[in-house]
């Protein structure tokens, strides 16, 4: 019984800003002490929809947030099971660089890499501007699937070797169905950062490249509720249809809801 | 055998690490490409037009205001297309300063051709770009059109004190108002002074609170400014060089009125908005009974965007209102410098030039030209007749022109900015 409250005051928790961005976006002059809008409008909205720009920024954020997802278990796969299944000398450090980015704020860095990439002709470029969401995005990647590994039994690998299979078949037909849930939540948790990036992307894509939160930021500096809203409910819409489409890999087995590959 | 390997893949990864380093130093020894500006010749117009056919225009512009956004991309997106062949992206920023950084990293980098070809600017941002040499030079009273700007203002040809030296070319004008609701106060019971501002405040405790004064804030720091004109018994003392013994003199009674002022104030003056738009929120949600615009439209683009209501109109004191000009600057390593120049040229375009002022436009602002000097009569017709289409939510030219002041030098900014949170923000 309390168990359920609990979920539905998250679910409240969770529900009632986009419900406040839904009623800005639409509400049009609506001041205090007015208990009800001077009128419903979703011209506003509709005309971000159609606006290019807008829609270049969308697709550029897709792009950016899904070769970060990519990157980021490309690299951090074999960091975190390096850094986990091997005991050497100075993991605890590299462990610690790892996180090192999570402390440092992104402005500090930022503005020093920009000029690194700007010599190395990245600054400005969809590529660069991965590069660059690698380093919020890498801790938790491997922080995810670190914790996979530790709990992780080499055993069955082994065995699929000794059976005859190649390291290519073990590696697809074994470790990674056996981790694809972690996988799964550190490829979200990638895309969930990188799509909300905004000093990074601003430093290194140097007006080149638009991400959403860019427009975000832009309208935010006008104080504009409903566009602020409209664009909002643009940018958290994307969110939550991953988050839906992925949502049996996020449970946990005490909801009951062991995740199966 | 595992230690071979290890070795190896040491090695590989040294290889990659001085690869890197290696390809830092290479590229920042020599320049990635010529800038293509220096072959630009400002007296040869036509040249410029045929260089800027097919370029891309990027300007990096303010884009907290959905109207300006439209407004540029409507009436100078299409005009560049149709007249020039040439394509803006308006770069939105949340912050000017954005632009100052990226301009500094691509200097630090030894960068000649960056990405930005066009800012719009002004006050501090201008001064940084032009101190750190960033900003190209001789252009901005050579544009065809600059004919139609009164070079000899010294509004124009100083900004926030700093000489333009035609490293700008202006926008648009801005003058000091306030803003109130018709529906809840008449024009007669309007404060016309900052003594009867007071005396309005604690009247009304708790109905009135201004912008605090700031770098970002200079709506604030402009208010306290005006403050210290009326104290001191006029403007005309303070123009020209910085005088600090004329600061000294009247500073300490500035601050008396402020604080006088900070007991009847909203919330006692214990907080102050940030940003106009905050202002405006308690403005529109009744909380204070002023806001503060620099608009031309006074209130008529705030209503356009459902900021203030539909009744809130402006209003000036009877005198010691700041007016100033806002500008374009482009930098020296402006990619499409040809196009920009183009456009820097079609801002000042009579007919542009009279539709920026117009509310149902969305922009707002007031002229960058003096209509005075388009000789042409229709054109003329054009702009004398947006003039009179301001509507209710505008303050009466004649009363804006009457309250005129012009800004007072850039020194005067920091002292007024320190001291106000010195002597008022933490007493």
């Amino acid at each position: 019984m309390s168990y359920r409250i609990i979920v539905w005051v998250l679910a409240l928790i969770l529900l009632v800003p986009i419900a406040v961005f839904l009623i800005y976006a639409f509400a049009q002059g609506w001041f205090f002490p007015a208990l009800w809008p001077e009128r419903w409008d979703s011209g506003l909205f509709l005309r971000q929809l159609a606006d290019p720009q807008l829609r270049r920024a969308f697709g550029q954020s897709l792009i950016i947030a899904t070769g970060v997802s990519i990157l980021a278990l490309v690299l951090g796969y074999p960091a975190a099971r390096v850094l986990e299944l091997q005991t050497f000398r100075g993991r605890g450090l590299i462990y610690g660089l790892f996180f090192l980015p999570t402390v440092v704020p992104s402005v500090a860095t930022g503005i020093g890499l920009n000029i690194v990439f700007l010599r190395l002709g990245l600054a400005g470029t969809l590529f660069g501007v991965m590069l660059v969401h690698l380093i919020p995005v890498l801790p938790y990647v491997v922080l995810t699937l670190g914790s996979s590994f530790a709990r992780y039994d080499r055993n069955y690998e082994q065995q699929a070797a000794v059976l005859g299979a190649s390291p290519w078949f073990v590696f697809w037909r074994v470790s990674v169905p056996m981790l694809l849930p972690s996988l799964v939540v550190a490829g979200v948790l990638a895309f969930l950062i990188s799509w909300s990036q905004y000093v990074l992307s601003l430093l290194i894509g140097g007006g080149k490249i638009i991400t959403l939160p860019m427009l975000l930021f832009a309208a935010a500096s006008g104080g504009n509720q409903s566009l602020i809203a409209s664009l909002s409910l643009i940018f958290i819409a994307p969110l939550l249809i991953l988050l839906g489409l992925v949502a049996r890999y996020l449970g946990s087995p005490a909801t009951g809801a062991t995740p199966r590959p | 055998m595992q230690t071979r390997k290890r070795i190896w893949n040491l090695a590989v990864m040294l290889g990659l690490v001085s690869l890197i380093i290696a390809s830092c130093g290479s590229n920042a020894a020599t320049p990635t490409s010529t800038p293509s500006s220096t072959s630009l010749d400002i007296n040869n117009w036509a040249g410029i037009e045929q260089a800027a056919n097919g370029q891309t225009v990027n300007w990096y512009i303010w884009g907290g205001s959905d109207s300006i956004n439209r407004f540029v991309d409507q009436f100078y997106g299409k005009a560049l297309k149709e007249r020039y062949n040439i394509t803006l992206n308006r770069v939105p920023m949340a912050d000017t300063v954005d632009v100052v950084n990226q301009l500094l990293s691509e200097k630090a980098a030894g960068k000649t051709t960056g990405a930005v070809d066009l800012i719009w600017i002004n006050g501090e941002n201008f001064a940084s770009l032009k101190q750190a040499n960033l900003l190209r030079a001789d252009w901005g009273q050579s544009l065809p059109n600059s004919k139609y700007v009164n070079w000899a203002n010294p509004a124009v040809n100083l900004d926030f004190g700093e000489p333009v030296e035609s490293l700008e070319s202006p926008w648009s004008s801005a003058q000091f108002q306030f803003i109130y609701d018709s529906a809840k106060l008449q024009a007669s019971e309007l404060p016309r002074s900052y003594a009867a501002l007071k005396e309005y405040a604690c009247a009304n405790p708790g109905k009135v609170t201004y912008i605090a004064p700031g770098p970002g804030a200079f709506q604030g720091t402009r208010f306290v400014k005006q403050a210290l004109f009326e104290v001191s018994g006029g403007a005309e003392q303070w123009l020209g060089k910085f005088n600090q013994q004329l600061w000294d003199q009247w500073s300490p009674k500035l601050w008396e009125y402020f604080n006088q002022l900070e007991g009847c104030l909203w919330r006692e003056g214990s907080t102050y908005p940030k940003t106009e738009n905050e202002l405006h929120s308690l403005f529109a949600n009744g909380e204070v009974d002023f806001s503060i615009t620099q608009a031309i439209a006074g209130a008529g683009s705030l209503i356009k965007d459902n900021l203030v209501p539909v009744s809130a109109r402006a209003f000036v004191f009877d005198d010691n209102m700041i007016g100033d000009f806002n500008y374009v600057a482009i930098p020296s390593t402006a990619p499409n410098p040809a196009a920009a120049l183009v456009l820097a040229n079609l801002i000042l375009d009579p007919e542009l030039q009279a539709a920026q002022i117009l509310p149902e436009n969305g922009f707002g602002l007031g002229y960058g030209i003096d209509p005075t000097k388009v000789s042409d009569p229709a054109l003329a017709a054009k702009l004398s007749n947006a003039a009179q289409q301001l509507g209710d939510a505008a303050t009466p030219a004649s009363d804006l022109a009457k309250s005129l002041r012009s800004d007072i030098a850039a020194e005067y900014q920091s002292l007024i900015e320190q001291g106000w949170e010195a002597n008022v923000l933490r007493k």
